[in-house]
């Protein structure tokens, strides 16, 4: 692409992620609600919530929390930008992992219990899902040959077509990364939880609204994920999405937390199982 | 270059000797000071000469072989008489046999009797530099010297600390520097004969090393090394003794040009394949390396991760042109993908500090082996760069991991929980080191990218890897949130460090985020014409991206962005060392001392957490048998199949 | 301009806290139905988080006493500004019923500072709500 080009995409690549992410998450809430007979807040709620949060005393616990809050918000933008910039898949998982780390560094900077229980989980859940992504982008490398994501744009035929399991694996991983029900157990969006709010319990005021922020930087990346599998329409992709949004919620909202062993032995035990039955089928054509 | 040749390997002899006898340790320290400038400074002197070979001029009417063949023969014996003392039959048998084995290979040569074909007559080039060789040198002799530069405050503090009346430092210099000697002699050599010398150099030297402390626990892991390099030293007289039958030729570069299959059995290349893995500790040979953990820590840093263990990996990447497409290649990516798994669960369920590294170090030797079997261009520059990589910043955290030890007198990792309050800028520089092994723009993530995308069409190596990679940035994101993991409401106060140990920490970190930056520069400089004799150079470099077919890498962008991002980060920090400072939250019973909250019956009760080691799944006891077992399921076939 | 969509967002998005310091548990079953279905306070952006540190409103129910008062003062410290203390039900202005037991303090405002007082024993949902809205004046200047 050329340089204007690629300066309007980095732009809508940042901007996405507040504005974007934003809608989704006020989106989220109003349809979690009505799932719940109530009416819900209005759609900019999220807005407001961070708006505020950034108003809010700054207080912290240990300074470094600010180092890893800001980090964390930079590597889910960049993650996101490169996405727009349609550049590589493996890349951006690194990076995307670069963020997720600093995040768990910094609620391990705290001493509270919480905060480090919430760490550990958080750990276990990076653990569980990064491998199933990995999967995920070699099935789409072994189906288009390239990781660059220009060359799922020029396939001509919807990638979910051929890659059925890899996009359960995919939703998989989503389930995780959105902190939905039954993987929500590091932090999540629901009030009082086992651990207060686990691995969020120490970050206040700014810093909570810079990991807001980057966790709808990472919701926008890993829905752009799944709008990878069906990119001949965007009809269909939207659909595909919002389907499969649709669904994380009311999961979310019929399902009970689980615990880690049971994350990871699933996933793991579905993930590769499943990845590798597409994969070797894939392979073998 | 000659000159610069025999200064890399000779003059750290010379030093070596100095060292040995009752000098002041003033003069020694600035010896060894010395010794380790000019070792950097004709190493880097070396590069405009790269590629070159040479054989160097009779002496008093004898070749290189004939020089060698006197000491060979001292060490062999010196390994069997170490075998006697610690009445060891696993030494002595195998020293026995590489002693009758050489004996007999050296009347074959002499008598010039070769069954077969004669196709090559001796050695054409004693020394051989490309950039692989290059490449090992400046590590040996920068990493090496910057580790023992630190190891002359350490050792003192480590003598002090042991209250011994004699000082054993004498010893000590005289092995560390003899072995950065020997290991510029192997990278440079090209002879199989002078290389299986300075293997068996480097065997004593560590067994030497490890049991340095002469504790009953020191001399039976130095005797486990000891037999067990051994035994891949005798493979490797073994595998050269087959070659030498067929090919009649013991000089690298002429064996590797040799189409495989023909000539060159694929038995020979897999016992030099069996002797890199236990040179690099890979499964099931890998107990010796966990056990070398108990040497002082500069012993770690220099043989256990930077120098020695890399022969290994060095060897096979020699022999990967000649391995080529072979079922053998193959078999070796899924056994170093099987090792990098292995070692990472090995190192989650650890909470000793330097089991921990060591259990890491075999993990990323296996992701090299691995790109060295799958043998395509983009996954040999993706070992170059992990052994690069891999060197400068698991040598920092050993020294990390040293300087901590001596201050709080545990290598625990439990017990490092909130060192940041009492020594800020060791913590920090580990954790920067934590942070170079597993995130982008640095170069060991952009190794294990390449190794990645080379490896993604073989499903069973990319699951293997993929799962790895994942259980990697486990521990080491658990290690460093320990670290940090002190609420911090203090001034940044410096701790007290010899200079030393400040300028060996620094310059390792700096080295390695500097190197990060230069890859684009270095991947021009010293990859692609290393590569350009056996392999198609595998990307284009364009504004410090590197793109080939199917992946890109923004390696410069990412850098710049990486260090405006930390700027960033860092001005956040100041910002927030003048915001209020509170309590952790536990649950509003805590009390003016952050960690404490009152407890039952107005009891002060300090809030205690641990790390999750998952040692049920994880741990060492548990899980060694099966993958030692399943190593060696994977090794047979590596043999068999070489049948 | 900054600080009208500043006020505005603290208006529209307060996180409540709440704390029961020696309630009978009958005002704390009234603040709980308040984020039920049926009067759903989520509609004005309230959310109960468990943690003072993501707090904006501090809701108290129950007397302090000699026991809860170091809790209740810590809980209050780690909140950050800024913030609306509303004590709810007879305990929480005054002490209400058990005023006069041996290891009660008294009401709220004896350890905190307080903004909304909200009377009733127990105190109503929607009066609940209507406290919780007049702290926002609060913070609206």
């Amino acid at each position: 692409m050329t340089t204007s080009q690629g300066i309007i995409m980095i732009l809508a690549g940042l901007a996405s992620g507040p504005l974007l992410g934003g809608l989704i998450a006020g989106l989220d809430r109003i349809l979690t609600a009505r799932f719940q007979s109530r009416i819900g807040p209005p759609l900019l709620q999220p807005f407001y919530d961070v708006i505020k949060l950034f108003g809010k005393e700054k207080m912290v616990v240990n300074v470094w929390q600010a180092f890893c809050a800001n980090a964390y918000m930079t590597a889910a933008s960049i993650s996101v930008v490169l996405f727009f910039l349609r550049s590589d898949l493996l890349l951006i998982l690194f990076i995307q992992a670069v963020g997720a780390v600093f995040l768990v560094v910094g609620a391990f900077s705290s001493t509270s219990p919480y905060s480090q229980a919430g760490a550990h989980r958080e750990l276990l859940q990076i653990l569980c899902y990064e491998p199933l992504l990995i999967f995920v982008v070699v099935g789409i490398y072994l189906l288009t040959g390239s990781f660059k994501i220009e060359s799922v744009y020029a396939w001509n035929q919807p990638v979910l077509l051929k890659l059925p399991f890899m996009f359960v694996v995919l939703s998989f991983v989503l389930t995780i990364k959105l902190r939905k029900s039954p993987f929500d157990l590091s932090t999540s969006h629901h009030a009082h939880q086992e651990l207060v709010k686990g691995l969020l319990t120490d970050y206040s005021g700014s810093f909570l609204a810079l990991t807001e922020i980057a966790h709808w930087y990472e919701t926008v990346l890993v829905l752009g994920l799944c709008s990878l599998f069906w990119t001949t329409n965007p009809v269909g992709a939207i659909l595909l999405v919002g389907l499969t949004y649709f669904l994380e919620i009311w999961i979310d909202n019929v399902s009970a937390r689980l615990n880690w062993r049971w994350m990871l032995g699933y996933g793991w035990a579905m993930g590769v199982s499943l990845s590798l039955v597409n994969l070797v089928w894939l392979y073998a054509r | 270059m000659k000159e610069l040749t025999y200064v890399l390997i000779f003059l750290p002899f010379i030093a070596s000797l100095t060292c040995f006898f009752k000098i002041p340790s003033q003069v020694r320290s600035f010896m060894i000071l010395t010794t380790g400038c000019i070792l950097i400074v004709s190493s880097l002197l070396l590069i405009p000469y790269v590629p070159f070979a040479f054989t160097p001029q009779i002496l008093f009417g004898l070749g290189v072989h004939d020089l060698i063949r006197v000491p060979d023969f001292i060490l062999m014996f010196a390994i069997l008489y170490f075998g006697f003392k610690h009445r060891s039959l696993l030494v002595i048998v195998p020293a026995v046999l590489q002693i009758v084995l050489v004996v007999w290979f050296e009347i074959i040569i002499s008598s010039g009797m070769i069954e077969g074909q004669q196709m090559f007559r001796s050695v054409t080039q004693a020394f051989y530099c490309d950039n692989l060789s290059l490449i090992m040198v400046l590590i040996i002799s920068i990493i090496g010297s910057i580790i023992c530069f630190q190891a002359i405050p350490y050792m003192k503090n480590h003598e002090e600390h042991l209250k011994l009346s004699t000082s054993k430092q004498p010893r000590f210099f005289f092995v560390m520097l003899f072995f950065l000697g020997v290991m510029n002699g192997l990278v440079l050599s090209n002879d199989m004969i002078v290389i299986h010398f300075f293997l068996a150099a480097t065997t004593l030297c560590s067994f030497l090393l490890i049991g340095h402390d002469g504790n009953k626990e020191a001399i039976r892991n130095s005797v486990r090394a000891l037999w067990m390099n051994n035994l891949g030293c005798l493979a490797f007289t073994v595998a050269m003794m087959m070659i030498y039958h067929n090919l009649g030729s013991t000089d690298v570069q002429q064996i590797i040009r040799t189409p495989p299959g023909t000539g060159l059995s694929f038995l020979a290349l897999a016992l030099l394949c069996f002797a890199s893995f236990t040179k690099s500790a890979q499964f099931p040979m890998q107990s010796w390396l966990i056990g070398a953990m108990v040497a002082p820590t500069p012993v770690s840093a220099l043989l256990h991760s930077s120098t020695m263990v890399k022969v290994g990996v060095y060897l096979v990447l020699r022999l990967a042109p000649a391995m080529h497409g072979s079922f053998l290649s193959q078999c070796i990516a899924l056994f170093g993908a099987f090792t990098f798994l292995a070692a990472a669960g090995l190192a989650v369920g650890q909470s000793n500090g330097k089991k921990v590294l060591a259990y890491s170090t075999i993990s990323n030797l296996g992701l090299i082996f691995a790109c060295a079997g799958l043998n395509t261009p983009e996954s040999i520059t993706a070992a170059i760069l992990l052994i690069i990589f891999h060197a400068i910043t698991k040598a920092l955290l050993f020294l990390c991991v040293g300087t901590i030890e001596q201050h709080i007198e545990s290598r625990d990792i439990e017990d490092m929980r909130g060192l940041y309050s009492k020594m800020p800028l060791t913590a920090l520089i580990t954790v920067m080191g934590v942070v170079m092994m597993i995130m982008p723009p640095f170069g060991l993530l952009l190794g294990k990218w390449m190794a990645m995308e080379a490896a993604a069409r073989n499903i069973f190596v990319i699951i293997l890897a993929a799962i790895g990679s994942a259980l990697t940035a486990m521990y080491w994101a658990r290690w460093a949130g320990t670290l940090m993991s002190d609420p911090f409401a203090g001034k940044f106060k410096l701790e007290k460090q010899p200079v030393v140990t400040w300028a060996a920490l620094l310059s390792l970190c700096a080295g390695a985020g500097i190197l990060s930056i230069a890859v684009p520069w270095l991947y021009t400089g010293l990859f692609t014409p290393s590569m350009s004799l056996n392999y198609v150079p595998p990307y284009t470099l364009n504004d410090g991206v590197l793109e080939n077919s199917y992946g890109i890498f923004a390696a410069f962008p990412l850098c710049l962005i990486a260090v405006m991002g930390f700027l960033q980060s860092i001005l956040a920090v100041r910002g927030a060392t003048k915001a209020r400072i509170c309590a952790p939250y536990l649950s509003g019973i805590q009390t003016a001392e952050h960690r404490v909250f009152m407890g039952p019956m107005n009891q002060l009760v300090k809030a205690e957490a641990g790390n999750y080691y998952l040692s049920n799944i994880f741990g060492e006891k548990k899980l060694t048998i099966w993958i030692n077992l399943a190593a060696g399921v994977l090794l047979t076939l590596i043999v068999g199949g070489a049948l | 301009m900054f600080n009208k969509i500043l006020t505005r967002a603290r208006t529209m998005s307060p996180w409540v806290l709440h704390f029961d310091c020696g309630s009978c548990n009958g005002c704390d079953i009234e603040v709980l139905a308040c984020l039920t279905p049926v009067y759903d306070v989520e509609r004005f952006g309230m959310i109960n988080v468990g943690n003072p540190m993501h707090a904006d409103v501090f809701l108290v129910t129950g007397t302090v006493n000699h026991r809860n008062k170091k809790v209740l003062r810590n809980l209050y410290d780690q909140i950050p500004d800024p913030k609306v203390v509303v004590a709810i039900g007879a305990c929480g202005l005054t002490g209400g019923i058990f005023r006069e037991a041996y290891n009660v303090v008294g009401g709220v405002d004896k350890i905190i500072p307080v903004d909304v007082y909200v009377p009733g024993c127990p105190a109503k949902p929607e009066a609940i709500i209507d406290g919780v809205v007049l702290g926002l004046e609060k913070l609206k200047k």
